[in-house]
């Protein structure tokens, strides 16, 4: 008995981005299925996992995953930053649809491990070459993104720092299409997606709620044997304001009149701005080797928030069961002056990314689906290098040596 | 399953030990004799058996078909199809898998049945030692030692 029509409810969740919708979709889809039949084949539940603990040579400054995090480790171990536990369950209905639904745990925006359901989806495949999906999805601003959180699949403990700090957007509600077109030996991949943004972004005491932002992003793709090449695009824009305006209508009238107050907000201004990523990435992967290279460019609409570019290399080399590796990482932002006020360059200054990072670790696998790894990521940056941090003193050196320790496992 | 692991135990430590004891002969990729293909390269069967793409050049979907981790034969196949060990096969999976761009492929637990659901599927795809191929299958592509 269907009570009501998929694309209707679909189409509603869309605009209305109501997270609750999204089970009645599912539910929806199972319901006005044709082919019930119960087969126990068809459904299956997967699950990741890391426990890891990370340290740092400084108190200066708190080390974060990504600017997703509110609070990073210190000189003492930690177990927040890496720490992640993931549950999957799929159900293939018919031999081309499929409803995927994924919960995460860990260490998020409100300083708590409150689990969250991170994919919920439906994925339709009409044909070998298309592929789309409708509901909670996960973003790919940069290659590798949508897998972050799946430590078991790559060969550091995290995504580089310098590379994948800015990017704290997770999930959207939306839809995605897949083309894949073979080319003789050679496959041609290409994605577009469009959503709404769901999350929020921890800044200070506070949160930027950027709940409902609209996102929309494309890549290309050619994979040939061992290479693997993309480029693309991806782009935000934020239907929020920072945070920020009691701070600005809370200083004293002689530092800050209030008609100062509101003109530097407005130039500080993020609602209805619009902040575009484009990427570049190479993978060579043959044998015993890995090889990485990824370049970004973040052009950021508003005036509160400083471009960045990034980049990093990665190399490993399997022996045996360990894979020692070696990558280094740059990102660096563009400084803005502003003519408005010192209150407003403070808060633009907080956006300042300017360092290196060489990183030197080994994953060894243990055992089937469980992999041990250790690393150091020694950054060097400049002092003003706070965007990737959280809670900086005035005592901050720009050097920083991060030592970690993971288990990850997938099971 | 722990009985399972520790009948598996020996295997795996003399895998470990010496793994030329336990090679078997060439493998072969066998497709269903039905489906139209005879012969593949190695880069189609590569894209096949990691899910680049599910298509032979005949334009048919394929039905790949994949052995269970604690059989010899898988770590055995994918050593020779691509250099990698295991580990790095399943952590490719895993990336797949988690990030929803698509599931694992169908797995059986023996050469036999792997056999079994080759010639069950119109297209089906899957790899054996090669002395065990019959006239059911098309040999498309081999693998020595």
């Amino acid at each position: 008995m269907t009570f009501f029509s998929l694309p209707h409810v679909a189409g509603n969740c869309l605009r209305r981005v109501r997270e609750l919708c999204l089970p009645f979709v599912l539910a929806g889809a199972l319901v006005s299925s044709p082919a019930l039949a119960w087969d126990a084949e068809a459904f299956s539940v997967h699950g990741f996992g890391t426990l890891g603990v990370t340290r740092t040579s400084s108190d200066d400054v708190e080390f974060v995953r990504d600017i997703s995090q509110p609070r990073g480790a210190r000189s003492h171990w930690s177990g927040r930053t890496d720490s992640v536990f993931g549950l999957q369950a799929s159900w293939r209905i018919r031999p081309e649809l499929e409803a995927v639904v994924q919960g995460v745990t860990r260490y998020r925006y409100d300083r708590t491990f409150k689990p969250e359901i991170a994919w919920a989806y439906l994925k339709y495949d009409p044909t070998p070459a298309l592929s789309m999906r409708l509901g909670r999805l996960g973003t790919e601003f940069f290659m590798l993104a949508d897998s972050r959180l799946v430590g078991y699949s790559y060969l550091t403990v995290r995504p580089p720092g310098d590379y994948f700090w800015y990017l704290p957007f997770y999930s959207v509600n939306g839809a995605d299409a897949t083309l894949t077109v073979p080319l003789g030996e050679d496959v041609l991949r290409g994605k577009l997606y469009y959503g709404i943004s769901d999350g929020k972004i921890p800044l200070a005491d506070r949160q930027w709620d950027i709940d409902g932002s609209p996102l929309m992003g494309t890549y290309l793709e050619y994979q040939s044997g061992p290479w693997l090449v993309r480029g693309s695009y991806a782009n935000i824009r934020f239907n929020s304001n920072l945070p920020i305006a009691r701070d600005f209508y809370g200083l004293a009238p002689g530092v800050m009149t209030t008609t100062e107050a509101r003109a530097a907000l407005d130039y500080l201004r993020t609602d209805d701005t619009r902040s575009h990523y484009y990427s570049f990435g190479l993978v060579y992967d043959s044998g015993p080797w890995q090889f990485q290279l990824m370049l970004n460019s973040i052009d950021q609409g508003s005036r509160a928030f400083e471009s960045s570019r990034a980049g990093y290399v990665l190399a490993g080399y399997r022996i045996d069961s360990v894979t020692p590796y070696v990558g280094y990482s740059h990102v660096d932002s563009t400084r803005r002056t502003s003519p408005v006020h010192p209150a407003v360059a403070r808060v633009q200054a907080d956006s300042r990314a300017q360092q290196e990072t060489v990183i030197l670790g080994a994953r060894w696998d243990v055992m089937r689906n469980l992999a041990i790894k250790a690393q150091w990521d020694a950054i060097r940056g400049d002092t003003s290098s706070i965007f990737p941090y959280r809670r900086e003193r005035d005592d901050w050196n720009g050097r920083l040596d991060v030592f970690s320790l993971t288990m990850d496992f997938i099971f | 399953m722990s009985r399972r692991f520790l009948r598996l135990l020996p295997l795996l430590l003399s895998l470990g030990a010496a793994p030329s004891v336990q090679a078997t002969g060439s493998l072969a990729v066998v497709v269903n004799a039905r489906c139209g293909v005879a012969v593949m390269s190695r880069n189609e069967v590569i894209n096949i058996f990691f899910g680049r793409y599910r298509q032979f050049f005949n334009g048919r979907e394929a039905q790949p078909v994949d052995l269970v981790d604690g059989h010899p034969v898988r770590g055995q196949f994918y050593r020779r199809l691509v250099g990698k060990d295991l580990a790095d096969i399943n952590a490719y999976w895993s990336r797949q898998v988690f990030s929803g761009r698509m599931q694992a492929l169908n797995k059986v637990a023996s050469p036999d049945e792997v056999m079994k659901w080759v010639a069950a599927n119109p297209c089906g795809i899957g790899f054996i030692e090669l002395t065990k191929a019959d006239a059911r299958f098309n040999i498309v592509y081999e693998l020595a030692p």
